[in-house]
């Protein structure tokens, strides 16, 4: 395949320098009040109703109209007349079509179903064409320019409120803000202590203090990790149909922990993630980082189409890439030109060009458990250690082999030359070939329908009476050979051989065509079934090729003969393995002679046995390609790797008593000997072996995880028709988008200048759309309301100045006067502003002018996403385990998922949500009703809903039950008995302030109430205190737990639990 | 899930807008008069084979062992199962067939309750798909798409048209217990992109139909009330201090979960059906999480005023070992499906409810894998055409629709595309599939994509 993917992209400077208009326009924001913005007014209108067949889309662009440049609307339309004809109305053949009444002629048509232009859309788009209709290029892909104004977030928003009447709301009372503060950093409520001593602090800078500790907590990396996995579509299970658990992955997720915690810069968490592995001397964490990019959906179902599936992994990297790091929707253009944003569907595929670079497979094994390639060995210091140790025990063993071998050769060199007696167990030998396990010559079958093995009366070959026995003839004599059907297995008792393991296979093979794909003989479970694990002869377009295989294709060893295998001919073929587990210790012989053969791949790291199908099979493996109409004669299996002499003597048997007899070619006998008879050597041997195993063993306990590694040769990609995997149009070259900036000159076109391209301080998109989702996390509600899509779509932003404004410091380093990429100052940046810090009520009015906040005249208020739930309710219990990383955990609601699994006991039960185990056709159902997304594909943005279902987990869950129970517990036994004190108290746990006068008379009737019921009902009281894995044991009444702790349970469903304000 | 979005709208006194039908929706009411007002859609996964139910092809007999001819099949793609077999043996079907009613239906012998009320349905023999496998092919005839992440029909339709009721949800989901085969998955009835709380409510089959709907051990309705009496005046206290509407939609949810605490309990309790009815059903319909008292739910469900119940029947896939397999299948589901037709026609709602029947692929014409005629054999996945059957609401009864090749393995006429199906099924809901639409990232999206015709020869 051509490897020209590395070309320069000169026109798309061009293009981009077009684009790059002076940023004061690109909002069209405020320049004069009465003048109308393209960005701002017009576009909304032109994208919603006129771009899907008048805009960038080529393929079906209606009329030859383009509306979205100003060149091509204003342009002679084949009608002859224009579009638009700047400042003339009445000559704009688009201002007649938006007001006509006639069917046929008015825009929108009426066939598209979306409605008319409303009257004041229509008033707009004249105003507009009046002033001269000016285009501007979309907003977010200029770049932004250092901001002039010193005042910062604050003053943006004062200002533009104070066009409105209003103004900033004063700060939220010191409770209320270290609860919105605590959870927004860390995920977790603040303890009483830290409230009281926050409370109590009245230095200037005591809130700044707060923020540097909650930072500095290992807590905020954990917080900050749950939404990057919705991102990164983080999931403990392999996803789509059979969705097999995947309890592999969690190394990467505690890498972004740490990634956070140490506050790895932006763009170095960026461009590990997209291309770690690249970097030069790439760490293991580098590499690990990639993992992101092999977290998308795989699969696994029987009679799967694997190129359908690779090339839709390939497609979730590409949007997952767009979503989570331009902001952009790469959706539409996998099958079309994008209708609404300037991106072709060339500009998706060389994209993909980027990623589909790896050695992968389409499908993960059903019948074992390899972990898909490519893949990284997770290696502890003792482990790797030990491995470097038995390496070099295996080295050292194949040293000492090699000098007996050569002792051995040279023994026979000087019986040759004369100058010894022939070796006495050569002579012994008489020429035979030692190691065999078992020899069918087919020559008829027997009464039970089997084939003798000629070697004894043990070990029949067996096969369904359809493969026939047939006569023909090979080197002029008639012999009797099977013939396969392509469909029924002739299986053999023999053949389950590890890698470390010699062995050779010979047959005689009449091939019937030139196929394009048959299986000649294999020892595995089943193709892409079981990964291919075993061995394999195939014929691949023609040609002989043999392999082991622990996964195919990233994990194997496979050798390719150079030429083709005739057709309609008798062939003898032997292949053989010398142990080594390298490409270079297999040898394909043709006709006894070793075959020039190229190496296909040589990354073997596993073994080869496992996955079924223990023995050989000839003809036939479960939904491959058989080897149909062909013949199959004197197959033999040896324990040995033979030496090309015997092989010689397989194919024209006699070759070893000639050479012996005629004293000639010293090499070859040589090596009959040292391979076959001699003493030393074959203890060599065996010890070679031994360590080998050894070593085998060991390589295989340490765990893996799938990472990005790119292949030394790029495969070629191509644009495919309407998206679907089989319809290959051009191929394409790595590329990014025409519309944004252009490719590096200097980088190389991979995932590396693709990571470098992304995070260069001028471009436009990666820093907008980072702060755009992290002011999302803090405030509800992003400062452009769709976090996935900055695109041409999205609904244009309220604040387009503090997006720019911090998109800038972010991105710009701290000598340029921004803060390079700093997480946590970022997050500071924000939280210290004054619209952060507002309370979050305001007057009515403006809560119904402004029911989603977007103008900020009043702090952030939102239901608390799951985790923040239950890990709020786990800490303000003391029942919260803050364990870091490791394996995912289940917990109680586990067996009601729909896909059940056994919960935890003990620990398990209390960790913080993240670890929970996370199964996407099944998930944990109490993280799901609150809104955790599957996390089939990647997610930029959580609904926050508010359900009756809500209150059934809250209220009946024994998660929250127990919860209660437990604090209710403690808080009675710290404070003697007296439950209107515990409740206090667990009032103040739960919500982070003091109940007022009227809200301890409720507590107090509700806790009245509930004693009276279960004292008279002790048995309920029993049964109610008894839920849960930690069991009570204070000495307390059962109906005086059961009634604290029914009202603790209550106050978890109060909207001061719930609910960040 | 079907009804959060209600809190607000109940307080501010939604019962009008109930009677107005589908006011509460996005939609705000019909785009034409409905003719179905709700669906029962019993899913058959795995992909039942319609040559040894409905589609009655006496060539295969002829031709039983032939090779498909190469004409027929015309570089069809095939499965990964069969796609490398190297001969692809026809396979007459083994079970007699014969017509039934006065519309003189073909059924096979697997399906003598089916039979008695054909008269009642409608066949569509040419249903086809895009997909040959089970994952994408369920998606596909649940969502539109082949790849997770739309929304399903149920999702749509609680997002277009709300929730006419005000203690149940209105799209609900009951799976047969204890099946093997092909694994389902939740996204079936998830909400895709829209807002979860349009995704279905999983009745299960157990003592808590709904996730934790049940009080916990020691704890009675009275109490709980107690409890949540309490909860409201916190709420309404908070409320005096921090006018947010947030807080009422609260107090409203926890009133409605109350109300669920009752209602979920009393659907899912047979008891005061009679012995009739039960009979009707089967011998299995008093034992909760079998096809049939799904088939019995579903009745009791439609007549509370949910909307779309989505009902799956799993074990269709039967690659070898058909015979046992489709007898199994066909025992476990045809008494119960007939019943539910009548029993609804007997109650009048079947004039108004919509009843499915069907998986979401068909079954090769040949035998995958090795094949001895009058031996027990296997079919694999045929997307290109199989059979579903629908009655009642808006469908044109005792019908026959589309008409396959001799083979059973080509359209001849009338094909009916998975977008047609979900356009047909729309249209009779009263909604114009066009126009149910929902932006999400820059571009709007709806059940059928860009495509989808209604089929107006079964419409009554």
């Amino acid at each position: 395949m051509g490897c020209s993917k590395r070309i320069e992209s000169v026109s798309l400077v061009a293009a981009w320098l077009l684009l790059a208009w002076p940023a004061a326009v690109a909002y069209g924001a405020d320049a004069s009040p009465a003048r109308l913005s393209f960005n701002r007014d017009i576009r909304p209108i032109l994208s919603d109703n006129c771009f899907a067949c008048h805009g960038p889309d080529n393929a079906n662009r209606q009329a030859g109209l383009r509306l979205d440049t100003f060149d091509l609307a204003t342009a002679e339309l084949d009608s002859g007349t224009r579009a638009i004809v700047p400042e003339k109305i009445d000559e704009s053949e688009l201002v007649a079509r938006i007001i006509s009444d006639d069917p046929d002629a008015v825009m929108p048509p009426p066939h598209a179903k979306i409605g008319r232009l409303s009257a004041e859309q229509v008033e707009t788009l004249k105003r507009w064409i009046t002033e001269g209709a000016k285009y501007e290029p979309h907003w977010a892909f200029v770049v932004p320019v250092k901001p002039e104004t010193a005042g910062g977030i604050d003053a943006i928003v004062s200002e533009k409120l104070a066009k409105r009447g209003l103004k900033l709301q004063p700060e939220a009372d010191r409770r209320t803000l270290i609860r919105r503060a605590s959870f927004d950093i860390t995920g977790l409520p603040p303890t009483p202590a830290e409230v009281e001593a926050f409370v109590a602090d009245t230095s200037a800078d005591a809130y700044d203090r707060l923020l540097d500790r909650l930072l500095a907590s290992p807590r905020y990396g954990e917080r900050m990790a749950a939404d990057w996995m919705d991102l990164a579509r983080y999931s403990d299970s392999y996803g789509f149909q059979v969705d097999r658990p995947r309890p592999d992955m969690w190394p990467w997720r505690d890498w972004v922990i740490k990634a956070f915690n140490t506050n790895l810069p932006w763009d170095q968490f960026t461009l590990w993630q997209i291309a770690g592995d690249l970097l030069p001397n790439a760490s293991d964490e580098q590499v690990l980082a990639t993992a992101f990019n092999r977290l998308h959906q795989q699969e696994s179902e029987g009679g799967s189409v694997e190129e359908e599936y690779r090339v839709n992994y390939v497609n979730d990297r590409v949007t997952t890439f767009g979503t989570a790091f331009l902001g952009l929707t790469f959706e539409c253009c996998r099958c079309h030109d994008h209708k609404f944003d300037p991106l072709a569907q060339k500009d998706f595929y060389s994209l993909f060009a980027f990623f589909d670079d790896i050695d992968e497979a389409g499908l993960y094994s059903h019948f074992t458990q390899s972990v898909p390639t490519p893949k990284l060995r997770m290696l502890d210091q003792t482990t790797a250690a030990a491995l470097a140790k038995v390496d070099e025990a295996a080295g050292e063993a194949a040293a000492e082999y090699e000098r007996e071998e050569s002792v051995a050769r040279g023994t026979v060199a000087y019986w040759i030359a004369g100058k010894l007696p022939m070796p006495v167990a050569l002579e012994a030998a008489g020429g035979t070939i030692p190691g065999e396990l078992v020899r069918y010559s087919f020559d008829g079958r027997g009464a039970d329908g089997t084939f003798a093995n000629e070697l004894g009366s043990k070990e029949p070959a067996t096969s369904p009476g359809d493969t026939m026995v047939v006569d023909d003839s090979r080197g002029g004599r008639p012999c009797q050979a099977i013939k396969l059907t392509g469909d029924h297995p002739v299986k053999t008792p023999v053949g389950n051989f590890r890698r470390s393991q010699p062995f050779t296979v010979s047959a005689w093979i009449k091939p019937a065509a030139q196929y394009d794909r048959a299986v000649v003989f294999h020892r595995s479970g089943a193709w892409t079934d079981a990964g291919s694990r075993g061995y394999e002869l195939l014929v691949d377009g023609g040609h002989l090729r043999w392999s082991l295989v622990h996964f195919w294709p990233g994990d194997a060893v496979s050798v390719r003969c150079t030429e083709p295998v005739p057709v309609g001919e008798w062939t003898h073929v032997a292949v053989a393995s010398d142990g080594s587990g390298k490409a270079a210790g297999l040898t394909i012989f043709v006709n006894g002679h070793p075959a020039a053969t190229t190496i296909v791949r040589d990354s073997l790291t596993r073994e080869i046995t496992g996955g079924g199908g223990d023995t050989i099979t000839i003809g036939e493996r479960t939904r491959d390609h058989g080897f149909k109409n062909g013949l199959v004669d004197d197959f033999r299996v040896f324990a040995r790797a033979l030496s090309p002499l015997e092989v010689r003597d397989l194919a024209a048997p006699g070759a070893i008593a000639a050479a012996l007899a005629e004293k000639r070619d010293a090499e070859a006998i040589g090596d009959y000997f040292a391979a076959a008879f001699a003493d030393e050597p074959a203890a060599k041997r065996a010890a070679l072996e031994a360590a080998r195993r050894s070593r085998d063993d060991l390589a295989e306990r340490p765990p893996e995880i799938m990472v990005m590694r790119d292949l030394p040769q790029p495969k070629m990609a191509y644009i495919l028709e309407r998206g679907e995997y089989d319809k290959r149009g051009a191929p394409v070259e790595p590329d990014t988008p025409a519309a944004l900036p252009p490719f590096p000159a200097d980088q190389p076109k991979n995932r590396l200048g693709l990571a470098r391209w992304l995070i260069d301080p001028e471009h436009p998109l990666l820093a907008r759309v980072t702060v755009n989702r992290l002011w999302q996390s803090l405030f509800g509600l992003g400062l452009v309301q769709s976090p996935e899509d900055l695109g041409s779509q999205s609904t244009r932003p309220e604040y387009p100045e503090i997006l720019d404004l911090l998109a800038w410091q972010f991105s710009h380093s701290p000598a340029d006067g921004g803060i390079g990429w700093d997480m946590k100052r970022l997050i500071k940046t924000i939280m210290l502003s004054d619209t952060y810090r507002q309370r979050s009520i305001a007057d009515a009015k403006t809560m119904a002018d402004d029911p989603l906040n977007v103008w900020l005249a009043r702090g952030p208020r939102h239901r608390l996403p799951a985790e923040m739930i239950r890990d709020g309710a786990l800490a303000a219990c003391g029942l919260l385990v803050e364990k870091m990383g490791g394996p995912p955990v289940k917990t109680y609601d586990m067996p009601d998922s729909f896909k059940p699994e056994k919960a935890d006991t003990g620990e398990g039960l209390y960790r913080r949500s993240l670890y929970t185990f996370w199964r996407r056709t099944g998930p944990a159902p109490v993280l799901e009703s609150f809104d955790m997304p599957k996390r089939v594909v990647c997610v930029a943005r959580r609904d926050t809903t508010n359900t009756p279902l809500h209150a059934f987990v809250l209220m009946n869950g024994p998660q929250f039950v127990e919860a209660a129970r437990v604090l209710a517990e403690r808080l009675l036994v710290e404070h003697d008995g007296q439950a209107e004190l515990a409740l206090d108290r667990a009032f103040e746990l739960l919500t982070n302030r003091q109940p007022d006068d009227e809200e301890q008379q409720i507590l107090r009737r509700m806790h009245t109430a509930q004693l009276d019921w279960y004292r008279s009902r002790p048995d309920d009281a029993a049964k109610l205190v008894a839920i849960g894995d930690k069991k009570a044991t204070a000495a307390l009444p059962a109906p005086d737990l059961a009634a604290t702790a029914s009202v603790v349970n209550a106050l978890m469903n109060y909207d001061g639990s719930v609910v960040k304000r | 899930m079907g009804f959060g979005g209600l809190a607000l709208a109940d307080m501010l006194g939604r019962s009008a807008a109930a009677e107005q039908g589908g006011a509460d929706g996005v939609l705000g009411g019909f785009h034409h008069p409905p003719k179905a007002k709700r669906v029962i859609y019993l899913f058959q996964s795995g992909g039942p084979s319609q040559l040894d139910l409905y589609d009655h092809k006496p060539l295969l007999k002829q031709r039983d062992g032939e090779q498909l001819p190469d004409s027929v099949r015309g570089g069809q793609r095939l499965t990964g199962m069969s796609g490398n077999q190297s001969s692809i043996p026809l396979a007459a079907s083994p079970y007699a067939f014969s017509q039934y009613g006065d519309s003189g239906a073909w059924l096979s012998e697997l399906l003598p309750h089916t039979a008695k009320v054909a008269d009642r349905l409608c066949f569509i023999r040419t249903m086809y798909t895009e997909s040959i496998n089970h994952g994408p092919g369920v998606t596909f005839m649940q969502s539109g798409s082949q790849i997770p992440g739309r929304p399903s029909i149920g999702a749509w339709l609680d997002y277009g048209l709300g929730n006419e009721h005000d203690d149940l949800p209105s799209f609900v989901v009951l799976i047969t217990k204890n099946k093997g085969g092909q694994p389902l998955m939740s996204h079936l009835w998830g909400a895709g992109f829209l807002p979860t709380k349009h995704q279905a409510v999983r009745f299960r089959s157990g003592s808590d139909p709904v996730l934790y709907v049940n009080n916990p051990p020691g704890v009675s309705a009275a109490n709980r009330r107690q409890l949540l009496d309490g909860l409201r005046e916190l709420h309404e206290h908070q409320f005096a201090g921090t006018p947010d509407a947030e807080i009422t939609a609260r107090i409203a949810n926890y009133e409605m979960a109350f109300r669920m605490q009752a209602s979920v309990p009393e659907v899912t309790d047979f008891s005061n059906e009679p012995q009739s009815v039960l009979d009707m059903y089967g011998p299995n319909a008093k034992d909760p999480g079998t096809f049939a008292a799904n088939c019995l739910l579903a009745r009791r469900l439609a007549e509370r005023g949910v909307r779309f119940i989505q009902l799956y029947h799993q074990d269709w896939d039967h690659h070898g070992g058909l015979k046992g397999g489709i007898t199994r299948e066909a025992k476990e589901t045809d008494q119960p499906a007939a019943a539910l037709v009548q029993d609804l026609a007997q109650r009048g709602m079947l004039d108004d409810t919509l009843v499915v029947w069907g998986g979401e692929f068909g079954r090769t014409n040949y035998c995958q894998g090795l094949y001895k005629p009058g031996q027990d054999f296997g079919r694999d996945h045929h997307p290109r055409c199989f059979t579903i059957w629908m009655a009642g609401g808006g469908i044109k009864p005792g019908t026959t629709y589309g008409e396959t090749c001799e083979y059973g393995y080509n359209i001849v006429k009338d094909g009916v595309h998975v977008h047609d199906f979900h356009a047909t099924m729309l249209h009779l809901l009263g909604i114009d599939h066009e126009r149910l639409t929902y932006k999400f990232q820059g571009r709007r999206y709806r059940l059928t994509d860009v495509h989808g015709k209604i089929v107006k020869g079964i419409l009554a």
